[in-house]
């Protein structure tokens, strides 16, 4: 389904007929295109749902006197955030981006078991569509409507499924569509979409087993899981750092491929470069533990040491993954003809923004610094989704060419990424620093806003509403491609004799 | 001149099924094995009470008048051990082209599954626990109840691996190592929770 060549329409068809067409091929869509770019869509819709949900609690935490949404629901509109950011966005953008172009990574017509993805992709739907509205019925974490709250478990049931289903198939992919290319020989992005997707369903089912738990246990006794208000911590950890780099390592292949085919170079310390991807993969643990792991000095150095020990395995082997590929990528460009594009521009400062949200998580977890249970956390989980939507940018940038037979036009994505850039900054770094003056997590009252807090407030807000703007923009820029005249795909890697 | 062309090569194997099968049971062991883990967690941390030897504390998990019907739990992991023979029969059949006994083998797993499945039933109703008053009733029938969801996808895939060979369509040794796969992996995952929830309890 790559590559394919716009087809003329001969004859004068109706365009009713024609909508009713395109309508019909949706819904019974079986091919890597169109799975992936349904799932980038949706994501996108969450997206826009995020910012404006960000741009909504920065404004009402500038004055934590006043109330602009109703107090009760502030816990909901947190948790809705979070979900929005992670599960709507995150985990399936970086899916979606990775079915779309890891067939014509490979040389693949299609993916394997293209009806399980789409499966995944109706599921992911159908479950985040449930959870909205769960949430809109006083549902979800600490909702007060019992049906809306039932509502809020299966849909998220739902969701996970449809996250697993797709992976399943994106997995099974690499493995079994190389053409006869080892493992070590594919592309970067398509490696990291393997990792990423084994992540994915190595964990997330795990996930759905507690769910599982959770709804019979709302449903009957609430005896053992504590009711509606304590189902954020059942299922935390599937919601924040370290997991979350599960969802976005395909960010990390994106860059490794935009540097060698900006710079028309080969991957130096190719292996070295697998291996750092493939350091994302301990992560995985974290389903195991479902817990933070605070680092603090002990009485004794075992203690001490008993304390590190977990403390580096979850928060600082994961940061090596990004320091690996960014560098390498460096490298990479170095190595051949050193230039910068869209592609390179946006997948370098994306896998930038994760990496400073890993590194945010790891220092959120340092005892001493006593950044638990404020904004701070907040901020990390910004940092790490919005590095993925620009990520997703640069993976849209560099693929285009060939998935679609449009490329886009260099200058536009560029610019885009450096407003992008600017906006999670904005909606992310601020956080950070009323973190360290203490402004409490998921709270909009209650606290200090005078000064400093109050200003990083606001300029979260702004943050969000700027990506809004640069998802708009993009998805924009990608609409007016595909009518506009081609332009030169400078990624294009010409099949060698 | 022209060189001559190659002959083509063997027919690569398609591993498709299989591959996604391993993929599947891999996260369908992440599931139970996250229930389990949260199962020995609450049992971890439940409180404690005197046995009934009057001496020793033991945890007050499993209540002393609830009694586990141990011979239909041990009787439905013999019947998993018969499902996975059957299973790797169905293989070995259809390797040698032996469409009859492909199709008996499969058939057999499927009604061995019945089997399990109905030895489940039985079990939740000798029990005689409800699923309202304490973390253990509610995470017990949570557990067997995913469980026994977990058998009836194996029995689906047993029935459409069945089908297949009906059609004519014995050459998919692929799709047959994957269903025999899938039955040692959901094998596998009962032994575990038979030892958690029925043998330690």
């Amino acid at each position: 389904m790559t590559a394919t060549p716009a087809q003329s329409v001969t004859g004068s068809t109706p365009g009713s007929s024609r909508s009713l067409g395109a309508i019909a091929r949706w819904l019974t869509l079986a091919d890597h295109v169109r799975i992936g770019m349904s799932l980038v869509g949706g994501a996108a819709l969450w997206l826009a749902i995020a910012t404006v949900l960000g741009a909504v609690l920065g404004v009402e935490r500038f004055d934590s006197a006043a109330a602009l949404v109703d107090a009760g629901a502030h816990i909901q509109l947190f948790s809705m955030h979070q979900f929005a950011l992670v599960f709507g966005v995150a985990a399936p953008l970086m899916l979606g981006v990775a079915i779309w172009s890891v067939p014509s990574q490979l040389h693949a017509s299609n993916l394997s078991l293209p009806r399980l993805a789409a499966f995944g992709w109706w599921s992911w739907l159908v479950g985040s569509v449930i959870v909205f509205v769960s949430y809109l019925g006083n549902g979800g974490p600490g909702g007060g409507a019992e049906r809306y709250v039932e509502m809020y478990l299966l849909g998220l049931g739902l969701v996970i499924v449809g996250l697993v289903a797709p992976a399943v198939s994106l997995a099974t992919t690499v493995l079994t569509r190389r053409n006869g290319q080892p493992l070590a020989s594919i592309s970067l992005g398509s490696f990291s979409a393997l990792v990423g997707a084994v992540g994915i369903v190595l964990t997330l089912p795990v996930a759905l087993g507690t769910t599982v738990y959770l709804w019979v246990d709302y449903v009957n006794a609430r005896v053992a899981f504590g009711g509606a208000d304590l189902l954020s911590s059942w299922l935390g950890w599937a919601l924040r750092e370290p997991q979350s780099l599960l969802y976005v390592v395909p960010a990390l292949g994106v860059l490794g491929d935009a540097a060698v085919r900006t710079a028309k170079s080969r991957q130096p310390l190719r292996g070295v470069m697998l291996t750092g991807v493939g350091i994302a993969a301990t992560v995985v643990l974290s389903s195991v533990t479902q817990q933070a792991h605070v680092f603090a000095v002990g009485t004794s150095p075992s203690e001490t040491l008993q304390s590190f020990v977990p403390f580096a395995l979850f928060n600082l082997v994961p940061l090596l993954a990004p320091v690996v590929v960014i560098l390498l990528s460096l490298l990479a460009l170095r190595a051949g003809k050193p230039a910068l594009s869209g592609a390179f521009v946006a997948s370098f400062l994306g896998v930038g923004m994760i990496f400073t949200g890993l590194v945010g998580s790891a220092a959120m977890h340092l005892d001493a610094l006593n950044l638990v249970g404020t904004v701070f956390g907040e901020a990390t989980l910004v940092y790490v989704v919005y590095g993925a939507v620009l990520s997703a940018m640069g993976a849209i940038a560099l693929h285009a060419g060939t998935v679609t037979g449009k490329a886009l036009p260099d200058v536009p994505v560029t610019l885009l990424s450096l407003l992008g850039v600017l906006a999670t900054v904005l909606a992310s770094l601020p956080h950070y620093v009323a973190g360290f003056l203490d402004q409490p997590a998921a709270s909009a009252m209650g606290f200090d806003d005078s000064g400093v807090v109050g200003v990083t407030n606001i300029a979260t807000a702004a943050g969000h509403v700027l990506m809004l703007l640069v998802l708009v923009a993009f998805l924009g820029l990608f609409g007016s491609s595909r009518r506009a005249d081609t332009v030169t795909d400078r990624y294009r890697v010409e099949a060698s004799a | 001149m022209t060189a001559p062309a190659l002959a083509a090569g063997p027919a690569r194997r398609t591993s498709t099924v299989f591959v996604a099968t391993a993929f599947v049971a891999a996260g369908v062991a992440a599931l139970m094995g996250g229930m389990l883990a949260m199962w020995l967690q609450f049992r971890a941390n439940a409180p404690t009470r005197v046995a009934s030897d009057g001496v020793s504390l033991i945890k007050d998990w499993l209540k002393k008048d609830v009694a586990i019907p141990e011979v239909a739990a041990t009787t439905m992991m013999f019947t998993f051990v018969i499902a996975c023979v059957m299973a790797q029969w169905a293989v070995y059949s259809a390797r040698r082209g032996d469409k009859s006994h492909t199709t008996l083998a499969l058939a057999v797993t499927l009604f061995t599954a019945l089997a399990i499945m109905n030895a489940q039933v039985a079990l939740w109703m000798q029990i005689d626990i409800v699923l309202r008053n304490d973390a253990y009733e509610t995470m017990f029938y949570t557990v067997t109840g995913t469980m026994f969801a977990v058998v009836a996808s194996a029995m689906v895939y047993s029935l459409v691996a069945m089908f297949r060979v009906l059609a004519g369509r014995t050459g998919d040794h692929d799709v047959l190592a994957g269903h025999a796969l899938y039955w040692y992996a959901v094998s596998g995952m009962f032994a575990t929770m038979w030892f958690i929830v029925y043998v330690q309890k």
